[in-house]
């Protein structure tokens, strides 16, 4: 039975990329690089915002901090009671934490305060605080990162902290967790309020914020003015607010982003230009004597579809590997650093794998479709012409 | 077979600037009939042809072929019509140089997605016909002049056409490879083809077996 397909033509087409072997290779090469850069792109922008949608979904809804001067101080337990005074405030909590600079590494580590008697404002802190034990002999519980720099620096077992009087508090090293999402966790130190109020050398009575929980979301505001209404002198931040300064950040990277896209796609379409701006005479020559010696213009132009679907698809395929290699495995390199930005934690930050069909189809649609029309229209031009005339 | 009415071809070079290739044109060839256009270059000799394979459609007048007019074909129509009527040899053989001389061969085929073994058998026929088959792998443009023409030849007659047309066939050939291309043309008679060919070579002048020689010059049919 005939095939409906015409292997004749695919196969005329193959030949005809193999008889222009060094012009192919090389349009395949910029396609597949060019494919992979906007791929990479795409990959690295999903994953970071994977990360940073985790990160503000895991955020206080409320978080209330004592400021004077302008600048932000410790916080008195007793606020707690007052907001927790307020009519659908469901839970407030005193925290304890602040940034550690450890010297040997010159990076900052977050230092985290629990107690284990408390309910968590944090669902990840309360796994932490579930699985580990925060004994009276002071332990912590570290992120991947801080386990990491403090194994740089031969510290194994516990980690000695300097005080702000200049004395030493030594700390165990309990355990070390994995977090939901990386960007968030890798530099945190969990370990009990006391030692963490004898580190930064607080007082019982203080903590560094309050988070509040408020029973119906939808409230949230309403509860933040109330809140600051009850302390006029304390800054109140709403998970919405964090959520508009974090895209904010993150629209900066998308500028960058832009740049680089618009590069790509500039550097795609000279190829595509020049590709369209007209064929060689021999490729005329070669669709006028298929046209004299019966091939109609449809199957010039099946031969010519075939010839630009290999090519492109080919180097598509090739590119979306390659870039999947580059981000996932090698964790794009270069790259990276444009989107995730300077860190003074240097945290290793790992690219989570989102697998995005809609990422695979707009790059599809960027390349492929655009390439194909670029050697069919030219083709066609010709194609239509008296075959004489452009065998002439 | 072939009826050529009052075709006139005119040729724009610009807005300003034509050639008249052929002027009020009448010709009528017979089924079978082998007949030799004859003149000097720039005659339209070639126009004829061309027209006659529909690869360029004449300004005015008409050409029917097997009493179907050819002359205004669609394009994808006179596509067609090539294939299943015509072989043509050009006069610069218009190969695909870089392709072997079996691909060459059998390119008139290509669209017509047949079964391999339909067009093996009509590859081997004519490779056979025009003793060509020993050179089935080798690339074009490493042919000789005569070989080259052998692979146009076939070509022409692989899809087994009524009517053979051939544009100065021995233009790019020495004497003894013009005398075997006569030999070729000869068997393409004794076949049953219609052949018209358009040459200024003496060569082809006084054969026993060309039905008629026809002058062309400056566009019109001398009588």
């Amino acid at each position: 039975m005939k095939s409906k397909i015409n292997f004749y033509l695919i196969e005329y087409a193959i030949n005809a990329l193999l008889r222009q072997r060094s012009k192919n290779i090389f349009i395949v090469v910029v396609f597949t690089l060019l494919t992979a850069l906007l791929s990479s792109i795409f990959y690295i922008t999903n994953s970071i915002k994977y990360e940073l949608d985790s990160t503000v979904e895991a955020l206080p809804q409320i978080i209330v901090q004592n400021m004077k001067a302008g600048r932000h101080y410790d916080i008195n337990v007793d606020r707690v009671d007052d907001i927790l005074s307020i009519n659908g405030v469901s839970d407030a909590t005193a925290r304890v934490w602040g940034y550690y600079y450890f010297e040997h590494a010159g990076v900052y580590f977050t230092l985290v305060g629990v107690d284990q008697f408390e309910t968590q404002y944090k669902e990840s802190l309360a796994k932490i605080v579930k699985s580990f034990d925060f004994d009276a002999n002071s332990s912590m519980v570290v992120g991947q990162g801080v386990q990491r720099s403090m194994e740089q620096n031969y510290y194994k077992e516990y980690l000695n902290f300097v005080k702000p009087d200049g004395s030493m508090k030594r700390v165990a090293l309990g355990g070390v967790f994995d977090a939901q999402t990386t960007l968030e966790s890798n530099d945190v130190i969990v370990m009990s309020k006391e030692d963490v109020r004898e580190i930064f050398d607080m007082s019982q009575e203080s903590a560094t914020d309050i988070v509040v929980t408020v029973a119906n979301p939808e409230e949230i505001s309403t509860i933040a003015s109330k809140i600051k209404l009850l302390n006029p002198n304390a800054r109140v931040i709403t998970n919405e607010d964090l959520r508009v300064s974090y895209q904010n950040i993150f629209n900066y990277k998308s500028g960058v982003f832009l740049a680089l896209f618009i590069i790509a796609l500039f550097t795609f379409f000279v190829i595509i230009y020049d590709k369209a701006s007209g064929l060689s005479s021999e490729e005329k020559r070669e669709i006028g004597i298929l046209k004299a010696i019966g091939w109609r213009v449809e199957d010039v132009l099946k031969e010519k579809f075939y010839e630009s679907a290999i090519v492109s698809v080919f180097a598509y395929v090739m590119g979306v590997m390659f870039a999947l290699f580059f981000v996932y495995v090698l964790q794009a390199p270069l790259l990276r650093e444009i989107f995730v930005g300077f860190s003074d934690l240097k945290p290793t930050f790992e690219l989570p794998f989102i697998f995005d069909v809609q990422t695979l189809f707009l790059v599809f649609f960027l390349s492929v479709p655009i390439y194909v029309a670029a050697t069919i229209i030219p083709s066609w031009r010709v194609a239509t012409l008296d075959a004489d005339e452009v065998i002439r | 077979m072939i009826q050529l009415r009052d075709v006139t071809k005119i040729y724009e070079l610009n807005k300003n600037d034509s050639v008249t290739a052929l002027a009020d044109v009448n010709l009528d060839i017979k089924e079978g009939e082998l007949v030799v256009l004859k003149g000097a270059s720039g005659s339209g000799k070639s126009s004829i042809l061309s027209i006659i394979a529909a690869l360029s459609k004449p300004t005015s007048g008409e050409v029917l072929v097997d009493g179907k007019k050819i002359s205004k074909l669609l394009d994808n129509f006179a596509s067609v019509y090539r294939r299943d009527n015509i072989g043509f040899i050009f006069q610069k053989y218009n190969l695909v140089p870089t392709l072997s001389v079996r691909d060459n061969i059998l390119l008139p085929l290509v669209p017509l997605n047949l079964e391999e073994s339909v067009a093996q058998e009509k590859l081997n026929v004519v490779m056979k016909l025009f003793a060509i088959e020993h050179k089935e792998s080798a690339i074009v443009k490493n042919l000789s002049g005569g070989e080259q023409q052998r692979v146009a030849i076939a070509r022409a007659n692989v899809n087994s056409p009524k009517i053979i047309l051939a544009d100065e066939p021995t233009a790019n050939l020495d004497e003894k490879l013009s005398l075997a291309f006569i030999e070729i043309l000869r068997e393409l008679k004794s076949l049953g083809k219609t052949i018209v060919i358009a040459t200024h070579d003496p060569l082809f002048f006084g054969l026993d077996f060309v039905d008629r020689e026809i002058e062309v010059h400056n566009g019109k049919i001398l009588l």
